[in-house]
């Protein structure tokens, strides 16, 4: 049933993030490690996961947006701690899917040009929630603004500045956020079964005389959408925290769209100088400080909460542990391809049955996915590239090889002049399975412990007052030229109602008046 | 049999790897099979009745007739050896047990004991450059078994664990205890380095070791230099020795 709806700028538009990708993947996979684990089947959970995303994405994705359009979802998230941020949109969203699509091509199971108008969909989804998340820097990933993540608006990056507390090797508060950070990436890591995917970082902000701030974010902590909470974290009280850290002598110059970084000298903490911890989800204005009343307070707080994930870890532990290969495969794969589940909150349309089971149609797969097949399929489909679909002519040079193959495989063109395809996968979500046990209707949230219904409601209902129709364009360009009338310093003074020392300041500071009022790093 | 799409390619040179290779061309034929029963029309088939055709059980037989050749599969997860003892090779080592087994690396550089009575058994990537190196007992983690025993009995003072695993989780619980790490995988970025140095826990990466067995006394030159990203990029080694110290008479 040939279908011509797309036109020939939709493909190449599709064709070239296709592409660029493609590229970005290589390189991030030569220059990272390919991650095995004595724990869990990750290769085998990563294809899995890989294959739900081509099978489900595009019907999840077109019924999100009939609640809310991609590019007003990120303009609720450039002000929030959430998933849906670097390594979930800015890669994994169409890496995931892009490379599931590529497995099914290399098996015969589809022809590059099937299902072209979910590709074109999926990419221009991407698209457009990317510019928006980085509508502040003006690019549409990390990679293309230099390997950089500057997100925030002046007036966020101001309360985060002012309100650090100044800490240094050896006293007690950077102790305890030592531990914190030691504590909660381990903690990650295992919730997110072996992958770093429940942190990610953004930044650096220019703090000035020689500091610069990263902004490191951790999600999915506390009983919420992955089954494999329930009842280890009930202690949890937050689902989602961010940790500011201001840094001396110390260049990230490198933050790159798995939200890793790089920096020159390399990263010690003994180099953190200030450190602030907040938390922030669908349901709040802003960022909300947490323990931040005093240096004490945080100082306690964190080794508090480091206790919290301590403990956490080891009972999350002890029921991974217990786990069968196939509630190991469906944890895994289910943090995987549920990674842009984060959309659905935003949108108020969140479902676990979408979100937390395997279709069908990927399912079928199962019983291929030995350690060995995962961890060799895995690995020709990033690095080498040995696959039959990678192979391109002979004067190609890939960028990062000089090799002639590609990572994805482009749609053709011929599409357009009358070569049959066929558009989607088919609309609607197939059923699903797991062998997890049932998901717990308990959703940890800034607004507390609700019901999957109420947390949808109170999602669909809320609208923070920034992204009201009032402030939501009132970008750093307005700013720049309209600083001093009231409206800014309205937007500005709602950005500061929580703050220590910015509350009521308003539009007009600089980067010296708030270092001029800051704790001294 | 019909033919697929992909079966014409001009540049392609093989289906990868061999276990890549077998069963990638064994799906293709079933799709070859499942579309002629459907009609051979690909357009009906390909979002449609395949889904129907193309089952779980079909899929599965591909996995088990490799086995019925006598294949055995390299495992990762420990989990997958338990269940399917028999669609595994075993584990190197742990059929011996611990006490015997030590990881044999080729490239390990040895070299006789010294003044001090320490000989290198081999070298890894120092993860974070300390003021003084650590000197530690050898003990092997390589199953959620000893990691959970550990839990309950606690880890020995001085433990320098030995770990093939780069990951964050298989030792997660108990990872704080550890004086020092060993790990025969991975490199400074992974996981298991990123929480070590979060963690301020002496370790080596990538570590190529030889002749180190459990109880072992062992010494690791992390005052030495860490590796850098450009190391990395550019293949350029940058190592650190591991010692074994002469046992006490």
């Amino acid at each position: 049933m040939p279908n011509n709806k797309l036109t020939y700028a939709q493909l190449l538009e599709t064709n070239n993030i296709i592409q660029v990708l493609g590229e970005e993947t290589y390189f991030l996979c030569v220059t990272r490690t390919v991650q095995e684990s004595k724990l869990f089947p990750v290769s085998s959970y990563m294809l899995l996961s890989y294959l739900n995303a081509f099978y489900r994405y595009p019907t999840l994705l077109r019924k999100i947006e009939k609640h809310m359009p991609a590019e007003m979802i990120a303009d609720r998230v450039r002000n929030m701690c959430s998933k849906i941020q670097s390594i979930g949109m800015g890669w994994c969203m169409i890496g995931f899917y892009l490379l599931g699509r590529e497995m099914l091509i290399n098996m015969g199971m589809i022809r590059p040009q099937d299902a072209a108008e979910d590709v074109a969909y999926v990419m221009n989804f991407w698209k457009r929630y990317q510019l928006a998340w980085h509508r502040n820097n003006g690019h549409i990933t990390n990679k293309e603004a230099g390997h950089r993540s500057q997100i925030l608006p002046e007036r966020r990056i101001q309360v985060f500045h002012a309100d650090m507390y100044a800490c240094k090797d050896g006293d007690a508060l950077h102790t305890a956020a030592d531990k914190f950070l030691a504590t909660v990436s381990q903690y990650a890591f295992l919730v997110a079964c072996e992958s770093r995917i429940s942190m990610s970082n953004h930044g650096p902000y220019n703090l000035g005389d020689g500091r610069e701030m990263l902004v490191r974010d951790f999600f999915d902590l506390a009983e919420g959408d992955l089954p494999w909470l329930d009842g280890v974290a009930s202690d949890v009280p937050f689902n989602r925290l961010t940790v500011t850290t201001a840094v001396k002598d110390t260049h990230f110059y490198l933050v790159d769209d798995w939200g890793s970084f790089d920096s020159r000298p390399e990263y010690k903490s003994e180099n953190m100088c200030g450190v602030g911890l907040y938390t922030s989800d669908e349901l709040s204005e802003t960022h909300t400080p947490v323990g931040m009343g005093s240096r004490e307070e945080l100082t306690e707080t964190f080794d508090r909460y480091a206790d919290i994930f301590k403990d956490a870890t080891t009972k999350l532990w002890k029921r991974i542990a217990s786990y069968t290969r196939n509630q190991m495969l469906d944890a895994g794969a289910l943090t995987y391809y549920a990674i842009i589940k984060d959309l659905a909150h935003v949108a108020g349309c969140y479902e676990a049955d979408d979100w937390m089971k395997f279709d069908e149609r990927a399912e079928r797969f199962r019983g291929l996915l030995n350690d060995e097949y995962g961890n060799e399929l895995l690995g020709a489909l990033v690095v080498p590239l040995t696959l039959p679909s990678h192979q391109c002519n002979e004067y190609t040079m890939m960028p990062h090889s000089n090799a002639p193959k590609h990572v994805h495989t482009p749609i053709s063109y011929a599409i357009l002049t009358g070569e049959d395809y066929v558009p989607s996968v088919g609309d609607g979500i197939r059923p699903g399975v797991t062998y997890l046990p049932p998901k717990a209707d308990r959703y940890r949230t800034t607004q507390g412990v609700m019901t999957l219904a109420e947390f949808n409601q109170r999602c669909s209902n809320f609208t923070p007052q920034l992204c009201t129709e009032k402030f939501r364009h009132l970008d750093e360009t307005w700013v720049k030229f309209n600083y001093k009338t009231p409206l800014a310093d309205e937007m500005y003074q709602i950005e500061q109602q929580t703050s220590r020392k910015l509350a009521g300041k308003g539009a007009g500071l600089s980067r010296a008046d708030v270092a001029a009022l800051a704790d001294k790093f | 049999m019909a033919k697929l799409f992909v079966d014409q390619d001009k540049y392609a040179d093989g289906e990868g790897t061999p276990i890549v290779a077998a069963f990638n061309s064994a799906l293709k034929d079933l799709v070859r099979r499942k579309l002629d029963e459907s009609g051979g029309n690909w357009n009906d088939f390909v979002f449609g009745k395949a889904y129907s055709l193309i089952t779980a059980d079909e899929i599965a037989k591909i996995e088990r007739k490799v086995l019925d050749s006598g294949y055995r599969y390299t495992c990762s997860a420990m989990i997958s050896i338990m269940e399917r003892p028999d669609a595994y090779k075993p584990l190197p080592g742990t059929e011996s047990g611990a006490a015997k087994f030590s990881f044999e690396h080729p490239a390990a550089q040895t070299a006789p004991a010294d003044a001090n009575g320490r000989e290198q058994r081999g070298q890894g990537d120092n993860v974070v450059k300390y003021p003084s190196n650590i000197v530690g007992i050898a003990r092997y983690y390589r199953s959620a078994e000893q990691v959970m025993q550990s839990l309950t009995q606690g880890v020995p003072p001085d433990t320098i664990a030995i770990i093939d695993d780069s990951g964050g989780t298989l030792t997660a619980p108990i990872l704080e205890q550890f004086k020092g790490v060993i790990c025969a995988g991975g490199t400074v970025r992974s996981h298991l380095g990123i929480l070590t140095r979060e963690y301020g826990i002496p370790c080596l990466m990538g570590a190529k070791i030889s002749g180190i067995f459990e109880g072992d006394t062992v010494e690791l030159e992390v005052s030495g230099q860490s590796k850098t990203t450009e190391a990395y990029q550019q293949g350029i080694e940058m190592t650190v020795r591991v010692w074994k110290h002469a046992a006490k008479k």
